[in-house]
């Protein structure tokens, strides 16, 4: 019975440590909440509905085009939005107005364009999954973790030894001085706004894959991702992936015990707590309080 | 004038005045003391659920029911204002979020006592000194009246010199501090007032509607309420009253340029929604505002 | 010269593994105007973060009146009769000028929640009294003309001088001025040290910190120097300006 908690957890957190991560990135170099990376997540399922399964495309095809689209809306999203503000010289909290009001722009459209019901891009019947180690885990979950533990680990190898890693590095701690050793910050920004939308796109195909999907699915899920990395702590993405696996632990036991029903009260007990206690998380660097 | 199309027009003024109270409570934490908080619409929902809950089950009267509900929300204020010493900003924002979601999944999973989903109905109409309140026109002057008192209250505060030490502390808090101010207690009282008054907004809500549930206090209505503030215009007094009026009835002309009604809902949303990019793009201090978020510095 | 006023002890203040106040003492007497000298990163505006409660100490006092400042919260300090200015210049830009210098008045009525709904006429007759106050400061100082327009529209030297109009209008005992004078000027600079120059007849202590020697000769009774967190000279300012150990820290 544990082993199928610890299993929807193990599944869960899988996709929290790629929205974690793709917002994580994101915010690393822009510091603000890109709130607007809920839609990237929801877009990325229902393009692949339309695509797919109302277009008719080969399964590979539609999603590989969905999340090449995902990526493309993140990039739009800074270049039409973010990067104007950005240069006008908003503050974070104009920022994170604007992404506010663009998600729910977006997230309407979507309502409108393919209805509030639950959907599916599942094809053909429920499987009923394989026993790995008395827990019944489906195909799809188990690409699941493994897509995630994959995309993962290739993109923090990659910021940690690529030259553009490097340039995200550096513009994420120092944005002027990185401008002055010659680095365009504003297209380091808009590469961690592809990237990081292809990998929310990507979640958002995983969990329709797995589960099902509804217009509003994107918030919920781009807040998990936030949880993650504020208990993560910003910046590090082993970090972001200790959280993740915390948090989708955390929800499924103590779904277990109290009910489902309790999901998000737990997930943002969490959140609280660490805002209170330790903000950076568990392998951040200490974020500065008011102060002098 | 018909009577169908006089009561639509006396409840969208209604829904006005439940807005102008909690737009005015919300510009009081974030317009003058510069403190983003899309938690408002739990201090609403928590107004609304004493309020019917005293109503339907301890039948008492509806300014006692305002009463608790105030008291209640005020504490809850003070949950939501005292993590607002430690945490900045930004990440403050996403707490205020953690607890309306909160708040929400108390009222809508603990079923044993707000009845969850399936919400509260038959509300009872409320009786104040022998005044049935039950037409639209009732209910208006009630609102009406509670509107201008929050508004009224929310000025005093804005003129007095405890409104200048709010706005001093959304500049420079460090120096807030320097001229003696104790603004961690400021803070925690801005909140404390701001949600009880928004509880006045959900117990008018609960009598009005006469039926409540989860549904109506989500962060979606929080963010609803924040973009009703700055519109309007944060920090300023009227604000709250321009952008309410223009957010709450802007969707209902749409009605009539023959929009399917199924659609009403979401063309709502992306109206307010669009509104607030729009104007963080070009007016970030909305119509009448004094403060737009913004430290003063430039970027370039 | 009468007993110690503030009497700072032994400060001590690590940043990082990094000492900014190694075991401070100096102490300032009533109607004394200290002057507060030594090169940049030295912790003399460390010593005014943890002396005006912004910045805990590790360790030591500074007693005033008897009262240990250390430990204090920053707002119950600046009640006790202790006002500041600060480095980079901090006023509500957005406020009026006059707003700027009402904000300062300690222990106003009106900036009571209990008062602002149940003693409204206090609040208005404190207030009015506030107003008369202020405005006779920034007349003494020329800036009541522009009084009701916003501080941002000030010239950066006149940001200075209402600063320091914040910290009269505070009826402080022990003012701690950070760079009063910096970067305006030379008319301005009189002004404000004409202003300096009055306190110690009103029974204040002032600690002032600054770059301009000039300044610092001018208007200092006692000059401390400070380098690597603590005292290296102390005495008139002909004293230190000439005591070798100084002469060796600014140029070597």
């Amino acid at each position: 019975m544990i082993v199928q908690v610890v299993a929807n957890g193990a599944v869960a957190s899988a996709i929290y440590v790629l929205i974690g991560t793709s917002f994580g990135q994101i915010y690393r170099v822009t510091r603000f909440f890109h709130f607007a990376h809920g839609i990237v997540f929801t877009a990325g399922a229902y393009l692949t509905l339309l695509l797919s399964v109302r277009l008719g495309l080969p399964m590979g095809v539609g999603i590989g085009l969905s999340i090449g689209l995902c990526a493309v809306l993140g990039c739009l999203m800074d270049i039409g939005v973010y990067r104007p503000l950005w240069h006008k010289g908003a503050s974070p909290l104009v920022l994170l107005l604007g992404s506010l009001g663009m998600y729910i722009v977006l997230q309407n459209l979507v309502s409108m364009l393919f209805g509030d019901d639950t959907k599916t891009i599942r094809s053909g019947a429920v499987r009923e999954g394989v026993l790995v180690f008395g827990a019944r885990v489906t195909p799809v979950q188990i690409g699941t973790i493994v897509t995630s533990v994959v995309l993962v680990t290739t993109l923090w190898l990659f910021l940690r030894h690529s030259k553009m890693g490097r340039a995200m590095r550096a513009v994420a701690v120092d944005p002027a001085l990185a401008e002055v050793c010659g680095i365009d910050s504003d297209r380091v920004i808009l590469r961690a706004f592809a990237i990081g939308s292809g990998l929310a796109g990507i979640a958002g195909v995983l969990v329709a894959l797995d589960v099902d999907m509804t217009p509003t699915m994107g918030m919920n899920a781009l807040m998990m991702g936030v949880v993650a990395v504020i208990v993560g702590g910003v910046g590090s993405i082993p970090g972001v992936a200790l959280g993740a696996l915390l948090l989708g632990m955390a929800q499924h036991l103590g779904v277990w015990f109290i009910g489902s029903q309790w999901k998000d009260a737990i997930a943002f007990g969490i959140l609280v707590v660490f805002l209170l206690f330790r903000p950076q998380g568990f392998l951040g660097r200490p974020i500065k309080m008011a102060g002098v | 004038m018909t009577r169908p199309l006089m009561e639509y027009l006396l409840h969208i003024l209604i829904l006005i005045g439940i807005y102008v109270i909690l737009a005015s409570s919300l510009n009081l934490i974030a317009g003058y003391t510069g403190i983003l908080s899309i938690a408002h619409a739990a201090f609403y929902g928590i107004g609304a659920y004493v309020a019917a809950l005293m109503a339907l089950r301890l039948e008492t009267s509806f300014l006692v029911n305002v009463f608790c509900a105030i008291a209640l929300s005020g504490i809850l204020g003070a949950v939501v204002g005292i993590p607002s010493l430690r945490i900045r900003d930004d990440y403050f924002v996403i707490a205020t979020f953690a607890f309306q979601v909160i708040t929400f999944s108390v009222l809508n999973n603990w079923v044993s006592f707000t009845s969850g989903p399936m919400g509260l109905p038959g509300i009872p109409q409320p009786v104040i000194f022998g005044w049935v309140v039950s037409s639209h026109w009732d209910y208006l002057v009630l609102v009406f009246c509670f509107a201008a008192l929050t508004w009224w209250i929310v000025r005093r505060i804005a003129l007095s010199p405890f409104g200048r030490v709010l706005q001093a502390i959304r500049e420079d808090e460090v120096f807030a501090l320097a001229t003696g101010k104790n603004v961690a207690l400021y803070k925690v009282l801005v909140f404390i007032i701001g949600a009880g008054l928004a509880a006045i907004a959900g117990s008018l809500y609960a009598v009005y509607i006469s039926f409540i549930d989860p549904t109506s206090f989500t962060v979606m209505e929080s963010i609803f309420i924040i973009s009703i503030v700055i519109i309007g215009g944060a920090g300023s007094l009227w604000g709250p009253v321009v952008g309410a009026v223009v957010l709450v009835t802007l969707p209902e002309l749409l009605r009539f340029v023959g929009l399917p009604s199924a659609f009403a809902a979401n063309v709502r949303q992306i109206l307010y929604g669009g509104l607030l990019v729009a104007f963080m793009m070009w007016r970030p201090r909305g119509f009448l505002g004094e403060y737009s978020f913004q430290s003063g510095e430039v970027r370039e | 010269m009468s007993a110690a006023f503030l009497q700072i002890k032994g400060l001590e203040k690590r940043f990082d593994g990094v000492k900014a106040l190694a075991g401070f003492s100096c102490s300032v007497g009533e109607g004394e105007i200290l002057g507060l000298i030594g090169p940049n990163g030295a912790g003399k505006t460390t010593l005014f973060n943890v002396i005006s409660g912004f910045l805990a100490a590790d360790r030591g006092k500074a007693l005033y009146r008897g009262k240990d400042l250390i430990g204090m919260s920053p707002h119950r300090i600046a009640n006790s009769g202790v006002a500041r200015t600060f480095q980079n210049l901090r006023l509500i830009r957005q406020l009026s000028i006059l707003d700027n210098v009402l904000l300062s008045f300690r222990n106003q009525p009106g900036e009571r929640l209990g008062n602002v709904f149940f003693r409204w006429k206090k609040c208005i007759q404190s207030e009015e009294e506030n107003r008369q106050k202020a405005f006779s400061l920034l007349k003494e100082t020329g800036l009541a003309e522009k009084a009701n327009g916003p501080a941002e529209d000030l010239s950066y030297g006149q940001q200075k001088l209402l600063s320091l109009v914040c910290c009269l209008a505070a009826e402080a005992d022990l003012l701690l001025l950070d760079e009063p004078v910096a970067g305006i000027a030379p008319e301005a600079i009189e002004k404000i040290l004409e202003i300096i120059r009055r306190l110690p007849s009103q029974g204040k202590s002032v600690i002032l910190i600054e770059h301009n020697l000039d300044a610092v000769m001018e208007v200092c009774d006692r000059v401390v120097f400070m380098d690597a967190g603590a005292k290296v000279s102390e005495g008139t300012p002909e004293e230190v300006r000439n005591d070798p150990k100084v002469i060796e820290a600014y140029i070597g």
